[in-house]
């Protein structure tokens, strides 16, 4: 892997005015409130698993984040250097945890040895350890190359917890991190609202522009909305769902599609034919891919809110593959030529995994394969076992969403690879799959990355196994005055404002 | 009445006991799992195998129940398996808005029950008797999140009266507590003052028939002590029983309505249990819903037996 080098000074400064109109600022004042629409789980993030970063982000910073163009730049870290396996990451000085420990590498080293050990951090499972090569320099050892490795770090592989917070069994509710607010439990109600007020030790006190900051947990779609018609929020995160479309056409609010988003698609697993032998046939693959009206299903299904498919990055992704734009364009004709093609022109049946909020997409997916002779039983299981019923051989296809900001590495991880997390049948992927997986790892730079992952997009395309349908973006509603607000950033790919900076609206 | 109460008290026991094998029991042969939601998508069989041994999940069903029966009898229900959220600190922290919404639907439930039903009484087949049976109809038909939604839409985004969602403490703003809890509490205490007017119609209707009422008009008692002094007294006690399980009714309900105002009671908190299957969460839950049923059925033994001293136990 090549060596890269990033000048700690150009660091400095990306960190400094990451994509924010900032200015000095007075005392912090007023209020912020955000809705989550899932409930606060944990608030230790090596132990986080999925949705719910809005609650970390006050209390917590990672090594590196997104900028607005969805590069990473440094925030307590000040560069970068990447030699083979070994990452060597300069720390941002005079910086320490709200608890008035000090950050420093070996800390830091701490932390990362600690995700690492828990194994919770898809981001982390390429690390072998990390130690603190001086004061202020932390030194991580991979297992493999990895250039997604500062990708990871932005997110919760890369949030700093206080040493004392990592020794406090309970620390899933007393979060202790460097960031602008820190957790109020006082102020706070189990189950209903999280209150974060300014650091008084904020190693950036600029940055800190609220008196207070909420996180409601509002999970209904329905209640999240009167209270963001209401007034009583100032901004909250939706799905694909009616009430996001009423947002949409509302007066007065804001539906802000924010970088990246959830691309459902539908997984042949059993594509060597074991269960179902029709899947070994590409005809079979292709003309399903070709039956799926995309328009209408966006229509009918995800109420306009999302965008046809058909490879796993969204455009302005950099691993975006242009030339893949309709590559699958809803044609029946075709789809039917293909199956005639095949070597199961009289159609064949096979059971599909489904958890409810799903179900409406595939009766959807069912009507178009119908067409073509395909029957798609649809199997109900219990909610949350998708994804463990997908990694087992108890279905020959699945369908799942993939986050399109996720580096393209964890593609092959997870479906290519024959050991991949969701290749249950275990089946060897052709050569020229491999050699662009690998290849998309022996660099760290985007541009040298990009035209290989757009290659293997190009190469999923044509082997047909994954079918992607359509992208839902991060949809995050706002009121007309959040809109309004100059300091409002949506961080990039995630569904959350960010904090530094941001003032109330009034 | 010392003896009744002792007596129930005594029967909660292996009440409690049966609820929570049983709620053990079925929850344990749900076939979904609380470690793929812990270790999400990205999981490994091996992350799988190794918080399942954590969490004592590899444990047979019967130890596991021992295990957890074994602290709570000395008072400790075990925490979350999602956190480190204690049950007890969980389920009491959420007890007093359940309750709140409850107290505050049944109240609604009576007043307007009560008055409606007496309404409809004292005219017995007049527009007043009719609206209020067309409205007790309607009142039960109607299911409670619907009607939330719809109070919600009037009265809180389009006249700004009330707040769409949330629960303020009565300690924190006695006020904003009273607005949090009225429409919720209208959504939710509507149907059961249906139920109570239909019941207090018809138990004014038998009861103001009675000689006594007619003696103590002729003798020329003012209508009002009449009516409410003598005749309502009596008619509400087999209105008593009905409030016993409209009140468990509200207990149940308050759980949906919680959902629509976005309210962080025990029921959005059992919600969740159950989606996450989070086994220590729900048998506390379940208990103290026992509990809490148990509790209403005492009392309205006890305000049964003080209103009806015939039905009072020997």
């Amino acid at each position: 892997m090549r060596t890269l080098i990033r000048s700690s000074i150009l660091s400095l400064a990306l960190g400094a005015g990451l994509g924010l109109a900032t200015v000095a600022q007075a005392e912090p004042s007023g209020t912020f409130k955000y809705a989550e629409q899932v409930k606060l789980i944990t608030m230790d993030p090596q132990q986080q698993s999925g949705s719910g970063v809005p609650y970390l982000r006050p209390v917590y910073e990672s090594l590196f984040e997104k900028a607005a163009d969805g590069t990473a730049v440094p925030l307590l870290a000040t560069g970068y250097e990447i030699d083979g396996l070994n990452v060597t990451i300069p720390l941002r000085e005079g910086v320490s945890f709200s608890n008035g420990e000090a950050f420093n590498a070996e800390v830091a080293a701490a932390n990362i040895n600690r995700g690492v050990k828990l194994g919770i951090i898809e981001g982390l499972k390429t690390v072998e350890s990390a130690e603190a090569a001086d004061e202020y320099t932390l030194r991580i050892t991979l297992k493999e190359p990895d250039p997604a490795i500062i990708d990871s770090l932005c997110y919760t592989g890369g949030m700093m917890l206080a040493p004392a917070a990592m020794a406090d069994p309970t620390i899933d509710r007393n979060p202790v991190g460097t960031g602008p607010y820190v957790h109020s439990k006082d102020q706070s109600r189990e189950g209903e609202v999280q209150v974060y007020t300014p650091n008084p030790t904020y190693w950036d006190k600029d940055m800190i522009g609220l008196a207070r900051y909420e996180v409601w947990e509002i999970p209904d779609d329905t209640a999240r909305l009167n209270a963001l018609k209401t007034g009583q929020i100032d901004a909250g995160n939706w799905l694909a769902n009616p009430q996001a479309a009423i947002i949409d056409r509302t007066a007065g609010l804001k539906l802000i599609r924010n970088t990246g988003g959830l691309n459902y698609h539908v997984i042949i697993s059993d594509r060597e034919g074991t269960m179902v032998p029709a899947f070994a046939d590409r005809n079979v693959r292709l003309a399903m891919a070709h039956a799926i009206d995309r328009a209408a299903f966006g229509k009918a299904v995800l109420f306009g809110l999302s965008e046809d498919s058909y490879q796993p990055y969204a455009k302005g992704n950099w691993a975006y593959n242009p030339d893949l734009e309709g590559v699958y364009a809803y044609d029946l004709d075709k789809a039917k030529e293909y199956m005639a093609k095949s070597a199961f022109p009289d159609g064949f049946s096979f059971d599909m995994p489904s958890i409810p909020v799903y179900q409406s997409r595939l009766e959807a997916l069912a009507g178009f394969f119908k067409e073509i002779g395909i029957t798609m039983n649809i199997a109900p299981v219990e909610p949350g076992t998708l994804a463990r019923r997908s990694r087992t051989t108890d279905f020959p296809a699945t369908n799942l969403v993939w986050n399109t900001n996720t580096d393209p590495k964890f593609l092959a991880l997870r479906y290519i690879y024959e050991d991949a997390n969701y290749n249950p049948f275990k089946v060897k992927p052709s050569e020229e799959l491999l050699a662009l997986a690998e290849a998309g790892l022996e660099s760290v730079e985007n541009s040298v990355r990009g035209p290989i992952y757009q290659k293997m997009a190009a190469k999923l395309a044509d082997e047909a196994f994954l079918i992607f349908v359509a992208n839902s973006p991060i949809l995050i509603g706002a009121s007309e005055k959040t809109d309004a607000n100059p300091t409002v950033v949506y961080r990039y790919g995630e569904d959350s404002i960010n904090l530094r900076g941001l003032k109330a609206n009034d | 009445m010392l003896k009744l109460i002792v007596q129930r008290l005594l029967a909660l026991v292996p009440l409690l006991f049966i609820v929570s094998v049983l709620t053990f029991s079925f929850t344990s042969l749900l076939p979904s799992d609380p470690v793929d939601l812990i270790i999400g998508d990205a999981g490994t069989q091996q992350q799988y195998e190794m918080v399942r041994e954590r969490l004592g999940l590899n444990e047979p069903v019967h130890l596991r129940y021992l295990q957890w029966l074994g602290r709570a009898v000395q008072g400790d229900l075990g925490s979350s398996f999602f956190n480190s959220v204690s049950v007890m600190g969980a389920v009491m922290q959420r007890l007093p808005v359940t309750l709140s919404l409850t107290a505050m639907s049944a109240l609604i439930a009576i007043l307007i029950g009560v008055a409606a039903g007496v309404a409809a009484a004292l005219r017995p087949r007049s527009w007043v008797d009719r609206f209020a049976t067309l409205g007790a109809t309607f009142g039960q038909a109607v299911p409670n999140f619907w009607f939330g939604l719809i109070l919600v839409a009037i009265f809180a985004v389009n006249l700004r009266w009330f707040p769409a969602t949330g629960f303020t403490p009565l300690t924190e703003s006695p006020w904003e507590w009273l607005r949090s809890v009225i429409l919720p509490s209208i959504a939710l205490g509507t149907s059961s003052s249906a139920a109570i007017a239909r019941q207090v119609r018809s138990a004014m209707v038998g009861v103001l028939q009675q000689d006594y009422i007619r003696a103590a008009r002729a003798q020329g008692l003012p209508f009002r002590r009449v009516i409410f002094r003598h005749a309502l007294t009596n008619a509400l006690v087999p209105v008593v029983a009905v409030l016993s399980f409209q009140i468990t009714v509200l207990l149940g309900g308050a759980l949906i309505v919680e959902q629509v105002f976005a309210i962080n009671g025990l029921g959005t908190l059992a919600i969740a249990a159950v989606r996450q299957q989070d086994i220590p969460m729900l048998q506390g839950l379940v208990l103290v819903m026992v509990g809490l049923v148990v509790t209403v059925q005492l009392a309205t033994d006890i305000l049964y037996g003080l209103l009806n001293p015939k039905a009072r136990p020997s």
